[in-house]
């Protein structure tokens, strides 16, 4: 029977295939590599596949110990064929994740084009960032941008915009960097929708980020990273029951420290101390031992650990000033600050907040924390100023958040 | 059209690509009973499964039917004339020529809705169960039989003899997608080996190199240090003086699944003027859902900057299809994977009308590499390659620099090997290269066989006919004038100064096709 047209398609109700389904598909795809890798052990291609499905794998589960595999494939892979670019590449990312800055640069530099390839300049931007050469990055990934407008590669740009720039700019290239997706590429879609939740959030705009955050578990259901902002948005308005719920949730999935503090803090917030300490405990544990392993991705962890869950200045301080000798920038300014004045050091404090602000950040907690600083200096006028920027700024800045 | 793994953005061949169903194979078309119907047929890759298709994507058949249009026999042959003839073409093509659609979307793995848009009946659509032959009825009391779901892959073909000619890096090498530097390598395209010219030529302690193996595995070996060129001076030559074949005729699709798209449709239905529109001329695209319109539609703002085509593109545009992205386009088949080389934005089917210019100097670029190799088998060559004894790595900046060594190769009529391509007797002209290749289209002559470049049937040896352009169709072979099929023909290898002695690729598919709709065979059991 011939039906009228319709004007346009109704898309049936297919369930989006979402974390599960591609962690699944991971799992097999690592599985068949790996096999296939066995009875082809000269497979150069074969193994190259492998450590991106590896990391890719590690990526969605968000385990950091999923990573130790990944970067004993790669090295291996490398031993065994030489320093092909794809290899250094891969390594290069696994180190920028783990903050290994330094090594992560002469990962790029082991191949020699491998410098020169657009993916490895990309890759440079986000070390300038890091670094604190912001200009040197934005205008790098501006650059990159009119060569292949590349969607992370705007999405980068956006993320230079929203900490340091102008927070519509940085909106409205998120937006733009979706248009690039296909919908194979819902995980990559549901991550710059968090991140434009994310700045409607610290805006205090908390409708508009819920409708991004719920767009983005639409599209991509079930991700963990997704869970994660939901319970700090509930926790933002009060409904701490169901915030602590969730946060245990990615914890059993996650096991990830930073989680665990996250909720200690909300019992904290929520004048639940004692219910804070073991997963403080927990959690410093989880980064006492990636340090004593001799990894420096928890090292801006524990520093904000020791200024902010659990106050041990010393040692907020220690850390606050390794982590920003390897990482200049205004996050870690902004940590060593923080240490600075729970060490009672007050001026020093104000000088690298000052920094912070000169890069041109201008979050609303940058600038409470600017009014709390210029206070405690006796500066009361400077500190009004900076309270009612950041109510301005964000008129909930005072509601529970959680460190990303 | 025979368009494997192209464009780059989803090379299976690049080992961090996935395989994806957007990937378009070839497209088919042919006149059946007794030239009142046209059957056109578009094979993609059989991802998820064959017979499974993906909810994401969205195909489109265009079609349009004309007046058969000869080029003028004391029609002036010089740069300005083709690029008047492509000038013409895109004014057909953005003016006046209305195209149907016949557009595909997935609504389940096993069910789809076929929409007819444009047709001169009306618009109308209706849903179908995949892997099933259906007959749609249409408003005007007319029937098209349908059918949409797993087939084997109707396409047989030496692809690694071919990706030897070219000497392209990926299929043999492990390359990245990055390494842009490493795909079509710098040294002479040919179709005989070249001396020395070990990155390419077949190696005895590994005869699978390079050929895709069941378990979906290609070998390829690790790619030494550049710089990759050539500096040898000859072809290879054995102790018997034979060249060695570049191809060895094998059929690397052999058991391999496609899902296919396959309508057979009354003329009469594309156009009221069945007598007038002799032609009928097709073209297929792939578009994936964009990632924003798996939950909700934002509006689009279309590049008005460095892409035109992409503007023209987007004035077109239905509210459906702004919900999707462009992937993969079909017509002719080699004119994506051979002439475009497969670049991402040079998916443009039809309008590839752009690409005239660049089109006539990878021509040339090509002729420089096989001219000479069919030189040297002491064949007549159609390209004009100064008596090289070798083949010449050679590229052009300038059209007007490439156009005289390559006039003849673009505008020589080509021979067909009998009649039976014109049953009915009628003064068709032979086609000309230029005019196969843009519009990128498949132009079924409604009066003819279909067989290629007629239109395109499925038992067609078209990337052997491709290279016969290089031929020159006013020479003989045993008292024959050369033709289009030439290069198939056991009895010229047999006596070539060649091993192996074998056309270059296999004069059949590996599985018989079908005497009815939908024609192309069963889909094989999947390996993998």
């Amino acid at each position: 029977m011939v039906e009228t047209m319709a004007t346009q398609s109704v898309l049936l109700e297919v369930p989006a295939a979402g974390f599960n389904g591609d962690l699944a598909r991971a799992e097999k795809e690592v599985a068949r590599l790996t096999a296939q890798c066995k009875d082809h052990p000269t497979d150069l291609q074969g193994k190259v596949r492998l450590a991106y499905r590896m990391f890719h794998r590690a990526s969605l589960t968000g385990k950091l110990a999923d990573l130790e595999p990944v970067e004993a494939a790669i090295l291996q892979t490398i031993l065994q064929f030489g320093p092909k670019e794809d290899l250094c590449l891969l390594k290069a990312n696994l180190d920028f994740r783990l903050h290994r800055l330094a090594e992560a640069r002469r990962d790029l530099e082991m191949a020699p084009l491998l410098p020169g390839r657009f993916d490895a300049r990309v890759l440079f931007a986000d070390l300038a960032f890091q670094e604190g050469q912001y200009e040197a990055a934005r205008l790098e990934l501006e650059k990159l941008i009119d060569e292949n407008p590349t969607w992370d590669t705007v999405a980068r740009l956006a993320h230079w915009h929203s900490k340091l720039g102008d927070p519509a700019q940085a909106d409205a290239l998120y937006e733009q960097a979706e248009e690039d997706l296909s919908a194979k590429q819902m995980l990559s879609y549901a991550w710059l929708e968090l991140q434009r939740g994310m700045l409607d959030f610290n805006h205090g705009r908390y409708p508009e980020a819920w409708a991004h955050y719920r767009r983005a578990e639409a599209g991509y259901p079930g991700h963990w990273h997704t869970a994660e902002h939901f319970a700090e948005m509930h926790a933002a308005e009060g409904n701490f029951a169901e915030a602590e719920s969730i946060l245990k949730e990615v914890i059993a999935r996650t096991s990830k420290p930073e989680i665990q503090q996250a909720l200690g803090e909300l019992y904290l917030f929520t004048d639940r101390a004692e219910q804070a300490q073991p997963w403080f405990d927990s959690a410093l544990a989880a980064y006492l031992e990636s340090v004593r392993r001799g990894d420096v991705h928890y090292l801006h962890h524990l520093a904000d650990f020791y200024a902010e869950a659990r106050l041990e200045p010393a040692e907020a301080l220690k850390w606050a000033e390794q982590d920003m000798k390897m990482r200049p920038n205004f996050s870690t300014q902004s940590v060593m600050a923080l240490a600075l004045f729970r060490n009672g050091r007050v001026p020093e404090a104000l000088q690298y907040i000052g920094l912070v602000l000169d890069a041109g950040n201008r979050d609303a907690a940058t600038y409470a924390f600017a009014s709390e600083l210029h206070e405690a200096a006796g500066e009361t006028g400077k500190s009004a100023e900076f309270a009612e920027l950041a109510l301005q700024k964000n008129p909930k800045f005072r509601s529970f958040r959680i460190h990303h | 059209m025979a368009d494997h793994n192209d464009p780059n953005a989803v090379n299976h061949i690049f080992s961090d690509i996935d395989y994806t169903p957007a990937d378009l194979y070839d497209l088919f078309g042919w006149p059946t009973n007794e030239s009142r119907n046209v059957v056109l047929a578009l094979t993609f890759a059989s991802a998820p499964a064959a017979g499974v298709l993906d909810t994401d994507l969205l195909y489109r058949l265009l079609v349009t039917s004309h007046p058969r249009v000869a080029w003028p026999a004391s029609g002036e042959i010089s740069v300005e004339s083709v690029l008047g003839y492509f000038d013409a073409v895109k004014d057909k093509y953005l003016g006046e020529l209305k195209t149907a659609e016949i557009r595909v979307t997935v609504q389940t793995p096993s069910r789809v809705l076929v929409k007819f848009i444009g047709f001169p009946c009306g618009d109308f659509s209706k849903e179908v169960d995949v892997n099933t032959v259906v007959e749609i009825p249409t408003p005007d009391r007319q029937t098209i039989k349908a059918f949409i779901g797993g087939r084997d892959d109707a396409f047989f073909n030496d692809l690694t003899g071919f990706f030897r000619s070219i000497n392209y890096a990926p299929q043999f090498y492990h390359v990245p997608h990055t390494m842009t530097e490493a795909r079509e390598l710098p040294i002479p395209k040919t179709l005989l080996e070249l001396e020395g010219n070990d990155l390419f030529n077949y190696r005895e302690d590994m005869p699978k190199w390079g050929f895709t193996q069941p378990d979906g595995t290609t070998p390829k070996l690790d790619l030494p240090p550049g710089p990759w060129t050539w500096n040898g001076d000859r072809f290879k030559k054995d102790a018997n003086g034979n060249f060695r074949f570049v191809y060895d005729g094998s059929d690397c699709r052999a058991g391999q699944n496609c899902n296919a798209i396959v309508f057979e449709l009354p003329h009469s239905f594309i156009t009221p003027q069945t007598e007038q529109n002799r032609l009928v001329n097709a073209w297929g695209e792939s578009w994936v859902l964009k990632a924003a319109h798996k939950i909700e539609s934002i509006p689009d703002d279309p590049s008005w900057l460095n892409h035109p085509w992409k503007v023209i593109r987007e004035k077109e545009l239905d509210d459906e299809l702004r919900k999707y992205k462009l992937v993969d386009t079909d017509g002719q088949p080699f004119a994506d994977a051979a002439l475009s080389e497969r670049e991402d934005d040079r998916q443009l089917g039809a309008n590839n009308f752009w690409l005239g210019p660049h089109f006539i100097k990878r021509l040339a670029h090509l002729g420089w590499g096989f001219g000479p190799s069919i030189s040297a088998l002491g064949l007549a060559c159609s390209f004009d390659h100064d008596n090289s004894p070798v083949s010449v790595y050679k590229t052009y900046d300038l059209v007007a620099t490439a156009f005289p060594k390559v006039a003849k190769t673009l505008f020589q009529q080509l021979n067909m090997p009998d009649d039976s391509w014109n049953p009915k007797g009628l003064p068709i002209p032979l086609r000309r290269p230029f005019e196969i290749f843009i519009p990128n289209v498949c132009a079924v002559d409604m009066d003819t066989s279909g067989t290629w470049p007629f239109g395109r049937r499925l038992e067609d040896q078209v990337a052997t006919r491709f290279l016969s352009m290089f031929l020159d169709m006013e020479a003989e072979f045993q008292g024959k004038k050369y033709h289009i099929d030439l290069l198939g023909d056991q009895a010229l290898w047999d006596s070539a100064p060649i091993v192996p002695k074998t056309p270059p690729n296999p004069l059949h598919n590996d599985k018989a096709f079908l005497d009815s709709f939908p024609y192309l065979a069963e889909p094989w059991p999947e390996k993998w």
